[in-house]
């Protein structure tokens, strides 16, 4: 009988991880890239990844709070027991990156150091100069060079991810990639596919993600029937150095330095930012969110950078938004030492250092929290059942999604330094899965099944393939088509988003899609040929794209990164104690009955030629929604509201001899 | 490059299986012996500034290893320098200098590197021809070596028959011109050796290297010009005298027999032939410093 | 005062881009000249996107888009190398203005030298990753389940090895450096795929390995895990195409993008080969 294999498509952080486990546990794997895996985009993960850790834990920090944490910075919208058990094995993780070689940071001492990040109040940052993203990628690229030397593991790289193939029972046996050299096209058969894929940057256009984050191959399972999840949420990082190619992340590690968002308070100040004084110069988070100060949640420091520019028109240059990031008041040394690699970027880049000018950034598109629709196995405890086949699957048996383009994690926004954390870890945990389901069937090995399948799909392919190449009619570009959804993806679905924006651009979009399909290539050849590769990127950037606009114009409230001034709810304006009392009541009621209807998962799936969404219930059952209060007024009244409605419920509960699995989760800790 | 390599892998497999050995046998052998040889050498002649008593006394010692001396001077220089050579020429073959895009300093060392060796090498080849005619038996001599201008160094003779065998303009041309190549390889050829052995490794102590070498490469072409400069300031007729007195000597203490110095000694036409060429450039009107016989007997 | 700069030296509406193209491995190259419209803070990426958008050279001519590889527009990846202005580097960090600057009349874009092109500015750096393996340049650790941290290392150890590390295998390195020449075989009639990859491999592995293996070499023998198998790296590294074809061009270290201490590791890895030949010679 043939041994059962697996494909593992993405070679980033998850997709390795992945791989090597699997290869631990003796399980063959391929692996498939558009890129070799070394140049996967996790490369461009800058700041680090977070863990509690022994310092931290003396400060009164445990995993626990961690998973708070990032359920909380993501507007309680992940299903919380697959982010309680990330939590929990977050140092794990730090731990064997650690031992594969990644060259962390040192405190004096010769123990992992560690900054502070957005959304926490601890220092649980572990990070390696600025480029940890790199560093944990290398390590885990060579540990699969190394299987892949023993022979368990077989790379494609420069082979794009065309479609997964399934069985007449919907289960997936396989996929059909293209070689990007050669333009051959070929089925492979596997007893799973693991998607590991990473984010759609490509659809906003230009954004902090990498050349090949188009979403293509999460499309095209999606158009194959799996379901996609909060598409609607997407991160727009604070900082991004703005270019006209890419927009440069600005690692939030800046900020976690001590780096210092301001904007001179007399608008277009012409002065020198150095001579500004202190005075003149309005450092906005520092005052508006006097407790996090610069390191509040990415979408808040968003939103305030954008209000900042736009409606405020405190832009520090007339023609183009952007604000200061000043790291100048930091010794110079210390500044290289450990943010070294970014500041070189922004020099490079923009020709002036940053040790000594402050930086000018602006936000951009960043990360996608929605994916791929994934499920997962509940212990009683609220974590995972580890070595579950459920882990990590798509609703299509044998199709698995782990890391960016899973929905699983981040919820409604993404806490930075959780993302290196959620790929490793779901590259880690997805394997085991895959391979008890391996022990457990009895069936073949796809292989071995009958080949019309595979030639089939393959056939299927070609002829799509072939027939691109030879149309001729239309004349569309496909790149200036690509600019022109970028733009109309920016300024709708963003940072501020409104309904009417919203439809328009759902309006367009479809339009460009159907100008999409008569797109002419300028290449018409058979080799390397790059043009059909994008065009076929491009169509495949239509359905996740309308999927994101349907779900953000559907979602009429404000949740994490997806923020409608329209349904905002407002601070608090009573001057008077009892006032505000009551406005803090009819607050909560409020939350309460939003909570009710929009503490759901947006779910799409595809119908030919639309999404259609659906919405899911949340498992929210170990840490009870609560408010998200950043920066607004009256905030104290109304989380003490807030703690005399749960306070009562738990007793309610508890005088009725339950346990709410809240109480169960938090003795267990 | 194409296809080929199933029938390398079996005709090379000696020279690759053993590239590193080789490789690193190459660059010692570039020190020792050949290196320190160069520089014994070069101090030899150029003791010929001091006075040709000297330079003879030098050349009497070296021959004092009699039959052993052939034995030493193919296995310890020639054998070393050829290895040296061929295998230099075959990395040379393995390398692609591309000075013109890298404009680096140390890119156009090493692009020098290679250059000064291929000079150095056909230099030391003319050299070898032009003093000692590569081989010593009797008929090449007579019959291919001297005809052809070979051979010219007697060593019982040295002096005079270095000043005859450098006499007029292309050859102190050719001389200086290989001198200089040899040295820039031997200098720059230490400062990599101490790199590739791991003797120097970070850039700080490869600068400090680095002007070790230019020292010590500034100083040894100053000692080969003094060779030259040396040769080129013979008074032949004096030499003669001081050598054949010398010869003598030895011959009187039964050091040494007429028998074995026969071959050693420039014969009655080559002296002749050389006083006369020596007394038409002095004729011709320069007015060179040349020392005296008696400056000689002082020492 | 940029003003008067600008004054000096007036913007360019536009400039010329000359591509060395070649459509495909074994093919004959050929230049091909487009104009494009200049724009501000514009590097090679940009304007290789521009060419492909308009595919049309200077003369008019419709053509195929120019094939090249990128991916982060970082300079992180590596992917983007290419030999611009005559010199090995990263097309997303090579600025137009710079470039104008170098040569104002046309900016010139090539494949890099010493890899078999697959199309353009495409080409085939596998390699580059087989020294990699054959260096065996990897953590050798039991297994990725949870044992605790690993071995407590000193800051100054983790800023030897941080710069290293940093290596994104871009070839800067490899194509600027004389004594690493291009491999570039042909598959043969009814060879099969794995026995072509069987036999690129043992191609590339008689050719040098290069500066890049052998800094990654030096880094793993620092690891305190890493150490255990320093000895087979040392070994690797004393095969053939190991690190005595080094000829101390020191043109890595130039070009390395990343400022890694190319130099230090080739000669620290001399050292750690001179040591090891000895001991084997001795301890036999």
């Amino acid at each position: 009988m043939a041994k059962k294999r697996v494909m593992v498509v993405g070679g980033g952080l998850a997709g390795l991880a992945a791989t090597m486990k699997l290869a631990e546990l003796g399980v063959e794997v391929d692996l498939m890239s558009l890129t070799p895996v070394k140049r996967s985009h996790s490369v461009c993960a800058q700041g680090g990844i977070n863990s509690c850790n022994d310092q931290t834990r003396q400060l009164g920090d445990s995993e626990w709070k961690h998973f708070d944490d990032t359920v909380y910075g993501g507007d309680f919208l992940q299903h919380q027991p697959p982010v309680k058990e990330m939590a929990y094995w977050a140092p794990k993780v730090i731990d064997l990156m650690d031992r594969l070689g990644v060259t962390f940071n040192r405190t004096q001492e010769g123990f992992i150091d560690r900054r502070r990040f957005g959304g926490t109040l601890y220092k649980r940052t572990a990070f390696s100069g600025a480029t940890t993203g790199q560093q944990l990628l290398y390590a885990l690229d060579e540990q699969v060079r190394r299987w892949e030397s023993d022979g368990l593991v077989k790379k494609y790289e420069f082979w794009d991810f065309l479609e997964p193939i399934l069985d007449e029972n919907g289960v997936c046996r396989g996929c059909v990639a293209q070689d990007l050299v050669s333009m051959e096209i070929r089925s492979f058969p596997a007893d799973a596919v693991v998607l590991a894929t990473g984010g759609c940057g490509l659809i906003y256009g230009r954004s902090t993600m990498s050349m090949v984050c188009s979403g293509s191959a999460v499309s095209r399972c999606f158009q194959a029937g799996a379901k996609y999840g909060n598409g609607e949420f997407i991160q727009v990082h604070p900082t991004a150095i703005p270019g006209a190619d890419k927009l440069r992340l600005m690692s939030e590690s800046a900020r976690g330095e001590g780096g210092r968002v301001w904007v001179p308070r007399t608008p277009q100040d012409a002065r020198d930012p150095l001579s500004v004084p202190e005075s003149e110069r309005y450092y906005f988070l520092e005052e508006r969110y006097p407790e996090y100060g610069n390191l509040v949640p990415r979408d808040i420091a968003t939103r305030e950078i954008f209000d900042i520019c736009v409606n405020e028109g405190l832009s520090v240059e007339p023609g183009r938004q952007c604000v200061y990031l000043d790291l100048t008041h930091i010794d110079a040394t210390e500044l290289s030492r450990k943010l070294g690699g970014i500041l070189e970027i922004y020099e490079k880049f923009q020709g002036v250092d940053p040790r000594f000018t402050p930086m000018k950034i602006f936000p951009a598109v960043h990360y996608s929290m929605g994916g791929l629709w994934a499920d997962y196995e509940r212990t009683a405890e609220g974590g995972l059942q580890l070595g579950s086949p459920q882990n990590q699957i798509t609703n299509i048996p044998g199709l698995y999604a782990i890391g960016e383009c899973d929905y699983q994690y981040h919820g409604g926004n993404r806490l930075g330094a959780n993302s290196l954390l959620s790929c490793i870890f779901s590259g880690l945990i997805v394997a085991p899965g895959i391979h008890n389901m391996f022990s457990a069937e009895s069936g073949g090995a796809a292989v071995e099944l009958p080949s019309a399948l595979f030639t089939g799909a393959q056939k299927k392919n070609q002829e799509v393939h072939d027939a691109l190449l030879r149309r001729d009619a239309g004349n569309e570009n496909p790149y200036l088509i690509h600019q022109q959804l970028g733009d109309v993806m920016t300024k709708a679905a963003t940072v501020v988003r409104r309904n009417d924006q919203l439809e328009s651009a759902v309006e367009t979009a479809n339009e460009l899609h159907e100008r999409a399909k008569k797109c002419s290539l300028s290449d018409t050849g058979n080799w390397t040929n790059q043009n059909v590769v994008f065009t076929k990127a491009l169509l495949d950037m239509f359905p996740i794209a309308k999927t994101i606009l349907k779900g953000a114009l559907q979602r009429d409230e404000c949740r994490g990164a997806h923020y409608k001034p329209d349904f905002a709810r407002t601070s608090l304006t009573a001057q008077d104690a009892a006032g505000r009392q009551t406005q803090a009541e009819a607050w909560c009621d409020e939350f309460e009955k939003n909570n009710e209807k929009w503490l759901k998962s947006t779910i799409a799936s595809w119908n030919g030629d639309q999404p259609e969404i659906t919405y899911e219930d949340v498992d929210v059952s170990i840490i009870p929604p609560r408010p998200r209060l950043y920066g607004l007024a009256g905030a104290e009244v109304i989380e003490e509201v807030w703690n005399q409605r749960q306070s009562k419920k738990n007793e309610l509960a508890s005088g009725n001899g339950a346990t709410t699995s809240a109480e169960e989760a938090t003795a267990t800790k | 490059m194409k296809g080929s390599s199933v029938a390398t892998n079996e005709s090379s497999s000696f020279l690759i299986r053993h590239e590193f050995l080789i490789r690193r046998l190459h660059s010692l052998s570039g020190l020792i012996p050949v290196g320190a040889y160069m520089v014994i050498h070069l101090m030899t002649n150029a003791s010929v500034l001091n006075s040709p008593g000297t330079f003879q006394r030098a050349v009497y010692q070296i021959h004092s290893l009699g039959a052993a001396l052939p034995v030493i001077e193919w296995g310890f220089i020639f054998l070393p320098i050829l290895f040296h050579a061929i295998f230099g020429v075959v990395i040379i073959q393995g390398g692609l200098p591309n000075t013109s895009a890298y404009r680096y300093t140390s890119n156009t060392r090493y692009t020098l590197q290679r250059r000064t060796g291929v000079i150095a090498f056909f230099f030391i080849v003319f050299h070898v021809f032009h003093m000692h005619g590569w081989f010593h038996f009797e008929a090449w001599q007579t019959n291919i070596a001297e005809p052809l201008g070979g051979a010219m160094f007697r060593p019982y003779n040295a002096a005079s028959s270095l000043a005859a065998a450098m006499a007029g303009f292309l050859y102190p041309v050719l001389y200086f011109i290989g001198l200089l190549a040899c040295v820039y390889h031997l200098a720059n050829g230490l400062w990599t050796m101490g790199i590739t052995w791991g003797l120097w490794t970070t850039p700080a102590a490869q600068q400090r290297a680095n002007w070790i070498s230019i020292v010590f490469g500034v100083g040894l072409f100053a000692v080969s010009l003094g060779a030259l400069v040396g040769a080129k300031t013979i008074d032949t007729k004096a030499a003669l005298e001081v050598e054949d007195k010398m010869h003598d000597a030895k011959i009187e203490s039964a050091e040494l027999t007429a028998e074995e110095t026969k071959h050693k000694r420039a014969t009655n036409e080559e002296r002749a032939s050389w006083l006369d060429s020596a007394n038409s450039t002095e004729s011709a009107g320069r007015d060179e410093v040349s020392r005296s016989p008696k400056s000689n007997a002082a020492q | 005062m940029t003003d008067i700069m600008q004054n000096a030296n007036p913007l360019p509406e536009e400039f010329k881009v000359k591509v060395l193209r070649q459509d495909g491995p074994g093919q004959n190259t050929y230049w091909e000249h487009h104009r494009v419209d200049y724009e501000q803070d514009m590097n090679v990426i940009s304007v290789l996107q521009r060419i492909a958008a308009q595919s049309e050279t200077i003369e008019g001519k419709s053509v195929a888009p120019v094939a090249w590889d990128c991916n982060c527009l970082e300079e992180v990846c590596g992917a983007c190398t290419m030999v611009i202005n005559g010199r090995t580097r990263q097309s997303c960090t090579a600025l137009v203005d710079r470039l104008l600057e170098e040569d104002p009349e046309v900016i010139e874009l090539q494949p890099m030298r010493k890899f078999p092109v697959l199309r353009d500015l495409v080409v085939d750096r596998s390699r580059l990753f087989r020294s990699l393996q054959k260096t065996k340049c990897w953590v050798p650790v039991d297994g990725y389940y949870d044992m605790g941290a690993g071995q407590r290392q000193s800051r100054p150890e983790q800023e030897e090895a941080y710069p290293l590390s940093q290596c994104m295998s871009c070839g800067c390195c490899l194509d600027a450096c004389p004594q690493f020449t291009k491999v570039e075989l042909e598959r043969q009639d009814g060879e099969s795929e794995t026995a072509f990859q069987a036999r690129k491999e043992a191609e590339y592995d008689k050719n040098f390995v290069g500066a890049h293996a052998i800094s990654q070499v030096m880094l793993f023998n620092a690891n305190p895990t890493g150490k255990n198998n320093a000895n087979e790296r040392v070994d690797a590294l004393m095969k053939e195409g190991g690190i005595q074809v080094c000829g101390n061009a020191q043109n890595c270290v130039a070009v390395c993008p990343k400022e890694i201490p190319l130099t230090t590791s080739i000669a620290r890895a001399g050292r750690a080969t001179t040591v090891r030949a000895i001991k084997k010679w001795f301890d036999r």
